[in-house]
């Protein structure tokens, strides 16, 4: 068997697969073939190019099935706990008591693109008022009322506050639809005044101690919501093993994102390492299993790094990339277009970096909340990306706006002036819909022109 | 009196007044000649005539941005790098129904206080407070109650001048005691209304209709409740956050239950027959109430999307007269 790191199509991935069993590869309850899923819809997968290890194997399979594991946990007499939009906090909490599952329905953003449109979740959130001036995220409207996708949550939990306004606007209208949901505060992060007591935050920017304090009480006001549904208290020490086992799965992100980002032959790809990312936010609901997938990946990167193996060119560009993609399918254009990811900021870094073991635990967590870069200003947010430049290396900036998104419209002017002023890098814009096959052509244009523009800087 | 200049609803006018300078809620121009927003595609035209007419400001010695609106929250930043005049954010928290939410948004009351300090004003005593408050109670009051006589438009323009601290319009002259109402009721419903929007009170009364309710945010719905008397001698400024952060029952509170309570009973008192529904495009925290509020209610609803070019569009303008046509 071909051992060389690469990527394949579904089709190459059917005849590795038969190939790994006759090698006896050891999979777990939810391994099989990646082509299965296509069956079940996910007609996207058809036109993705994947990366052939087994720990990619298994990443995709474990992505690929989380409905299946949401049902089962029901089955088994667990409470669904339907986290919204904080992306990282709430299941830390939810996940230290044991028979809770907590998942984001935000998450339901990438069925269009998946499915291929092929659910009709966006036609459904458009019946309802939401249509597609809204963020792709309106999708998550179409899901809970087709109940297609997944169990409907015992529990809806929703951040609000300095959220933006299309993902408000649509939990307010599911919540009009019947859908009981406990909303939480996350104000806005400033910064501190003068004299005014403040801390530091995981990943470095600052916030008033008062609105940590602030935060804290919001998640004691959380924490019943929970204990009443687990049948069970959360007591600090609980939430301090838990907090220690989100770091585990934050620290395994960390290692992988340093190997691969910096690495000089580029041993992932794109697609992978979004999945792999996304990881971090409720562990693809099942947390003891995320830290397998993402260990297997650890190695597999290592093993590829020593034996200067990659599966891009060696001179293919550094790109730090700004906001998730509503179509995978895009990852992969950038590395046909020349460019490798390095650097990500896909709007959840307080969901990668470790959740503090020093302080009390429901203030580590609330710290962790208020570093959201959703949270604070586009400013502070340009000043974590320009660090993050500087760590990995990058050699050009891509935003990559959602269409809809009410941050989207005005961020990406303050995210560019601020690392302008202080690093001259090519920066770039685009728009990704759910389904992008019909700009391709345009985006191609755009990321070869950045691409060109990197190149020809490295001859100078 | 320095002139302090806003335009969100949550921004209490009294704390302002309180401490010796002129609260100046505004309506904006829709076209603003000033584009301070270089990325339009996605930005709600209000956000954008907030910014320019900021910018332009002659008379501001400051400006208020809140977070009750995403967009707003991320025009500070627009504002802090390209405006002259020191700017405020304001954190507003979507939640009202704890305490926690209460407590933020009494803290960055005093946080504001401490700014207007800063920009000259004086720290007022609870006394002072208490008299501003009362004062203002007492002037919202009389304006709601000349409301049935006045045309719509006198009264949408009573309120625009009461929210930028005109002290002459309060003594308005309520045509001799008359009650003004021949058109058909209509409430207009949603966001804030541009300077310009005025004018479609006089155009929906010329052609038969009436607008008995202006539930946009900056008309009837964006003012505060009456202050407890009680609390308010024990407390003014607590008094003060909380009748407007659970007195304004905006679309952006979470939830916004409130908002259709308030509806349901102004609807029924004004003997409404038709809603105009008044967005700008790209506000998606009150377009997202549309289908909802259609859902609601069994009276005929009218959908103006606004883009802010102009106050309204000869398309918008038909469908208003075929929408009252129907309702004759």
């Amino acid at each position: 068997m071909n051992d060389q790191p690469m990527q394949i199509t579904l089709s190459q991935w059917d005849e590795r697969y038969q190939q790994f069993q006759k090698m006896g590869l050891q999979e777990p309850y939810y391994g099989g073939r990646l082509s299965r899923h296509v069956e079940d819809g996910d007609r996207r997968l058809l036109k993705l190019k994947f990366d052939n290890s087994a720990a990619a194997l298994r990443l995709w399979n474990f992505l690929l099935t989380e409905e299946q594991r949401l049902h089962q946990a029901r089955a088994e007499g667990k409470k669904i706990i339907g986290t919204m939009k904080d992306l990282g906090t709430i299941p830390v909490m939810a996940y230290s008591l044991d028979n809770l599952i907590a998942f984001y329905p935000d998450g339901a953003w990438w069925i269009p693109c998946v499915m291929e449109l092929g659910a009709n979740l966006l036609q459904t959130a458009d019946t309802l008022g939401i249509d597609e001036s809204f963020c792709p995220v309106r999708a998550m409207l179409g899901a809970f009322v087709t109940e297609a996708h997944f169990p409907l949550p015992d529990q809806l939990i929703c951040s609000v506050g300095a959220t933006c306004d299309d993902f408000s606007a649509i939990a307010q209208r599911l919540n009009s639809l019947g859908f009981s949901i406990f909303w939480w505060e996350i104000p806005h992060r400033r910064r501190p005044e003068t004299g005014e007591r403040s801390a530091k935050l995981p990943g470095g920017f600052y916030a008033p101690v008062s609105q940590i304090e602030h935060v804290t009480s919001e998640l004691q006001r959380i924490r019943p919501v929970l204990e009443e549904l687990a049948g069970q208290q959360l007591n600090e020490e609980k939430l301090s093993t838990g907090i220690k086992k989100a770091n585990q799965v934050r620290r395994y992100l960390d290692e992988l994102r340093q190997i691969v980002f910096t690495a000089e032959l580029c041993p992932l790809g794109s697609l992978e390492m979004l999945i792999a990312e996304m990881l971090a936010i409720h562990f693809c609901s099942d947390q003891d299993e995320a830290i397998v997938v993402l260990k297997g990946l650890v190695d597999e990167v290592k093993s590829r790094v020593k034996a200067g193996k990659g599966i891009l060119c060696s001179d293919a560009v550094r790109i730090f990339w700004i906001n998730p993609v509503a179509d995978l399918k895009v990852m992969n254009l950038l590395e046909e277009c020349g460019g490798r990811i390095c650097g990500t900021e896909y709007l959840f870094t307080h969901a990668l970096d470790p959740i503090p073991e020093d302080l009390p635990p429901y203030v580590a967590l609330a710290a962790m909340a208020l570093a959201d870069p959703m949270v604070g200003s586009s400013a502070d947010r340009a000043d974590r990306i320009f660090a993050d430049i500087k760590r990995f290396g990058s050699e050009a900036v891509l935003i990559s706006r959602i269409p809809g998104a009410s941050h989207c419209a005005l961020e990406g002017e303050v995210i560019a002036e601020v690392i302008r002023a202080r690093l001259e890098i090519p920066i770039l814009e685009i728009e990704v819909p759910p389904v992008a096959d019909s700009i391709c052509p345009t985006l191609c244009t755009r990321i070869e022109a950045l691409i060109e523009i990197v190149k020809e800087r490295r001859v100078k | 009196m320095g002139n302090i200049i806003y335009t969100c609803p949550f921004v209490p006018a009294e704390w302002i007044a309180a401490h010796g300078l002129h609260p100046g809620r505004f309506l904006p121009e829709a076209k603003g000649s000033n584009n301070s927003i270089t990325h339009l595609e996605g930005v709600c035209s209000y956000v954008r005539a907030f910014v320019n007419d900021a910018m332009a400001s002659q008379e501001a010695i400051a400006v208020i941005v809140t977070t009750a609106c995403d967009q707003m929250r991320r025009a500070y930043e627009i504002l802090i790098r390209k405006c002259d005049l020191p700017v405020f954010l304001l954190n507003v928290p979507a939640t009202w129904q704890h305490k926690g939410a209460q407590r933020l948004y009494l803290d960055e009351l005093k946080r504001l206080g401490d700014f207007l300090v800063k920009l000259g004003g004086t720290s007022p005593s609870n006394d002072t407070l208490t008299g501003i408050m009362t004062g203002y109670d007492k002037t919202r009051t009389s304006l709601l109650n000349a409301r049935e006589h006045l045309t719509s438009r006198q009264f949408s323009e009573a309120i625009a001048a009461f929210n930028r601290g005109d002290k002459k319009t309060i003594s308005t002259d309520p045509a001799n005691g008359k009650v003004l109402f021949t058109g058909i009721p209509l409430a207009i419903v949603g966001g804030p209304l541009f300077r310009g929007d005025l004018d479609l009170f006089d155009t929906i009364e010329r052609s038969g209709g009436q607008i008995m309710l202006d539930a946009s945010v900056t008309g009837e719905l964006g003012m505060c409740r009456r202050f407890d008397p009680d609390k308010l001698r024990s407390d003014p400024l607590k008094e003060l956050a909380d009748a407007y952060l659970c007195g304004i029952p905006d679309a952006s509170r979470r939830p916004n239950t409130g908002l259709y309570s308030w509806l349901e009973n102004k609807l029924a008192e004004r003997k409404i027959r038709g809603i105009i529904f008044r967005r700008c495009i790209w506000c998606d925290i009150w377009h997202a109430e549309l289908c909802r509020l259609k859902q609601w209610t069994s009276l005929p609803v009218l959908d103006m999307d606004v883009n802010g070019q102009e106050a309204v569009s000869p398309r918008m303008m038909q469908r208003m007269l075929a929408f009252l046509e129907m309702l004759q």
